[in-house]
């Protein structure tokens, strides 16, 4: 698993490589847990290179939610996988959290 | 010598052979109980005593017809070497079986025994000397026949003498023998006993033909003395006790040498045990070995104190890798570490310094006080050296040592640490200059790598039995957890139900129940709690008690997952969830209400349509949202059943499980196979989804807690 941020201006993407598991959200936990990422008001995560998520990734994702959505920093999911999404849908997921497309939709959406 | 040579002559033949007759027999018996020792050992004393006391007889009555020529001549001179023969044979056969295997290397105590039980002869024998002489001196009177007792009684002692040291030097001899020296010896014990046949043929040893083989006997026996391995393993006391036993046996060799020597060629005695060849070749051998022994015990006097540290060293190292199999603790290795470190450098001051958590405390001291230490643990500080190899062979040179007066010249700190953890540090401290030079260094540093691998592997078995402590709690946990799974559903004729769970780990996070709600009515549930392992057990057991609690009431399935999802946000950490699904089936009404929070689509096959499809429910995970705001993302539908539809209720552990390829099972290949198998039994279809499924990951591909449920309606039974 590899994570990289690139900032610009008041937003962050995020991108995620490889598989989120249980050893690797760890890691995605400790990123989003950085007070630093609380200055941002948007967070976009791009999900092409990511493979697999486990239910300890989701964990990661769903504990910082509500810490988000207080902060009204926005979280946006882009570039998806469909086996992926369908992880994110069957948990219903996909209603409390902004997946979109592609980037260009990410940026439209997280400019609103 | 010519003149006694005359005994010695084979005067009867017909005389030997019958001795020989009468003997054969009598050896033929002898070998008979080779098997029991004790026998064959009295059997020798007996012969031993015999041959002695007819040896005397004989002497004695040779003597009287020397002094009384026209007395009649009752003596057998010839007997005499047979039983010389025979009397030495018995002595030693009796030592050689006597002779016990080397128990440990108490090499003094056997050089104790030596002289206690054998060399003392000699002294008997000259003060026997010395008593005849004195009687005989002062009653002023000659008297052969006793002197013939005395020289008799001396060459008994001399035989014993002999017999018993060489069987003594035997053993030692042959202390860490190889196989060469082990037959070298065998050859030299056979060509020794060969010199007796000289005796008894009564040829005269001394003769110019057997010189050169003499000569060669000689350098044998040189050869053989250069065997004293064991004069290494005296410590400096053991050796200084060894000389002066080792002097006293030189002493007995002598007097016997001496004594045997004065009375050959004696006119006043009609024997002479010095034409025995044996007796001159076995002496000969006994005393060049004692001599051997004698001057390299005493030239290795000095040296011996450094062999003596070497072992010490070793067996304080054989004692540190040994403490874990004697049950050691830490403590009792560090007081082994400082008592060897400060023998092995021979410092004259130490103290240790354990470490725990984050405090030091000095836990050993040697010839120093807690002041001292307290200044030259502030100087080091100062200095920055801490926990480092550091050597300061001169204390002296550095001012800040210099300042604290301190009455030891040099210094070495070694600290006891693993890559990972510091499990102390040792001082050591020597009054002199250059306290430490590098082989001692060297050995230190050999003793605290010893330590601490020690004391790891220490840490390292009392780690391996809490594991094991665990791994029995864990198993524990299993058939705790086994037990909240429930084996049997209700029969009945209207449905039938198969399952299958396994847990990837010892413990995990899958669940399915049941519960009877009224005779029409059967909620069934299943759910998947994130994570595995025990964390997922205790919510999964959680999950089971609020399933029967809030169930008591009856509730609808959609209604249950808001109550139970209020009810897990107060419980749950931050990163869990808890996926399910609750279904209601009610018979009577041939239909089921379910509810779907999060958890996989339920597989269904529709046996009027001929259709197999996945219920497409929207339904948020447990424990996600943690407020009111649950009570939208939850929906609740209602089916009606046909006999013959299939339910496949399952958790993601089934369709996202991998093979070698790392693909996933899917949705879609347990679609594919209850298209297949709809029309089996229950039982069968779970059995036909399960093979398949082993056969996609492969064997022992388990990552994920699998559950499966397959439940098939039937037709209702008209009521008999």
């Amino acid at each position: 698993m590899k994570i990289t941020q690139d900032i610009k201006e008041s937003t962050v993407i995020m991108t995620l490589d490889g598989e989120l598991d249980a050893s690797s959200s760890v890691i995605l936990d400790e990123e989003l847990s950085d007070p630093e990422i609380m200055k941002y008001s948007k967070i976009l995560v791009d999900c092409r290179n990511l493979n697999y998520i486990s239910s300890a990734g989701l964990g990661v994702f769903i504990s910082h939610l509500q810490r988000f959505e207080d902060a009204q920093i926005k979280l946006i999911f882009f570039n998806m996988q469909d086996k992926v999404r369908n992880v994110f849908e069957i948990l219903g997921l996909d209603l409390l959290m902004t997946i979109v497309t592609n980037y260009e939709e990410a940026i439209t959406i997280a400019d609103e | 010598m010519f003149n006694e040579r005359k005994f010695f002559l084979p005067f009867i033949k017909q005389n030997t052979t019958n001795t020989q007759k009468q003997l054969l027999p009598k050896l033929s018996t002898v070998f008979r109980f080779m098997l029991y020792k004790t026998n064959v050992k009295s059997l020798l004393v007996t012969a031993a005593i015999i041959s002695w006391v007819l040896l005397l007889g004989n002497v004695l009555l040779m003597a009287e017809s020397v002094r009384q020529p026209g007395a009649i001549k009752l003596a057998l001179p010839y007997i005499n070497n047979l039983l010389i023969i025979v009397f030495i044979l018995a002595v030693f056969l009796f030592q050689r079986l006597s002779a016990n295997n080397l128990k440990g290397i108490d090499f003094s105590s056997y050089l104790w025994n030596l002289f206690s039980k054998a060399a003392i002869a000699a002294y008997l024998s000259i003060a026997l000397y010395f008593a005849y002489k004195l009687s005989t001196g002062y009653a002023r009177l000659q008297s052969p026949l006793l002197l013939h007792i005395v020289y008799q009684v001396n060459f008994g002692l001399l035989v014993y003498f002999l017999a018993k040291s060489f069987y003594i030097w035997r053993q030692l001899l042959l202390y860490h023998k190889n196989k060469f020296l082990q037959v070298a010896w065998e050859w030299f014990e056979l060509l020794l006993f060969s010199t007796l046949i000289l005796t008894l043929l009564n040829f005269n040893y001394t003769n110019y033909i057997f010189l050169p083989l003499f000569g060669l006997f000689g350098c044998y026996i040189l050869f053989l003395c250069t065997n004293l391995k064991w004069v290494a393993y005296l410590s400096f006391n053991k050796k200084s006790r060894s000389l002066v036993l080792l002097g006293a046996i030189l002493v007995s060799c002598y007097i016997f040498t001496k004594f045997f020597q004065e009375f050959s060629d004696s006119q006043e005695l009609v024997i002479d045990y010095s034409d025995v060849g044996f007796l001159m070749l076995a002496m000969m051998f006994v005393g060049c070995y004692t001599l051997a022994a004698f001057l390299v015990s005493l030239f290795s006097l000095p040296t011996s104190s450094v062999f003596e540290q070497k072992s010490e060293d070793l067996l304080n190292f054989q004692r540190l890798s040994q403490s874990i199999q004697q049950g050691q603790n830490e403590s009792q290795v560090y007081n082994t570490l400082f008592e060897s470190t400060i023998k092995a450098s021979d410092a004259t001051a130490a103290w240790f310094e354990m470490v725990r958590g984050n405090n030091t405390h000095v836990s050993h001291l040697l010839n120093i006080n807690n002041e001292q230490i307290e200044r030259i643990r502030h100087l080091l500080l100062a200095y920055n050296i801490q926990n480092i190899d550091y050597i300061n062979n001169n204390l002296d040179r550095n001012t800040g040592f210099r300042d604290l007066a301190l009455p030891w010249k040099s210094l070495i700190i070694l600290p006891i640490k693993s890559k990972k953890h510091v499990f102390g540090t040792l001082y050591l401290l020597r009054d002199i200059e250059q306290g430490f030079d590098r082989e001692t260094v060297n050995v230190l540093r050999t003793f605290t790598s010893q330590t601490i691998l020690t004391i790891e592997n220490l840490r390292l078995v009392a780690e391996s039995l809490q594991n094991e402590r665990y791994k029995e709690e864990l198993k524990i946990a299993t058939q705790v957890q086994e037990s909240l799974i429930p084996k049997t559903f209700p029969t009945d004729s209207w449905f039938e139900i198969a399952t299958h769970a396994v847990a990837a780990k010892e413990v995990g996070g899958d669940f399915y129940d049941f519960l009877q709600l009224s005779e029409s009515r059967i909620a069934i549930i299943i759910g998947d709690v994130s994570g595995k392992g025990i964390s997922a057990a205790f919510h999964m057991a959680q999950m089971k008690g609020i399933f029967h609690g809030l169930m008591q009431q009856d509730m609808p399935p959609s209604e249950f997952m808001k109550q139970a999802n209020s009810a897990l946000s107060r419980c749950l950490e931050k990163t869990s969830f808890i996926t399910s699904s609750l279904y209601i089936i009610d018979y009577r009404m041939q239909g089921f209400m379910f509810a779907r929070a999060g958890h996989c689509h339920t597989l269904y096959y529709n046996a009027m349509m001929e259709d197999v499809f996945y219920f497409q429910t929207d339904g948020l995970g447990l424990g996600i949202v943690r407020d009111k705001s649950y009570n939208n993302h939850v929906r609740e539908m209602y089916y009606d059943y046909n006999p013959g539809d299939v339910m496949v209720i399952y958790t993601d552990g089934i369709v996202e499980a991998r093979n070698a390829e790392n693909d996933e099972y899917g949705e879609d290949r347990l679609k594919y196979m209850l298209t297949q198998t709809y029309h089996l039994e229950a039982e069968d279809i779970k059995c036909a989804i399960i093979n398949d499924l082993e056969d996609f990951t492969g064997p022992d591909n388990l990552y994920d807690d699998q559950t499966l449920l397959v439940i098939k309606f039937k037709p209702v039974q008209p009521k008999a």
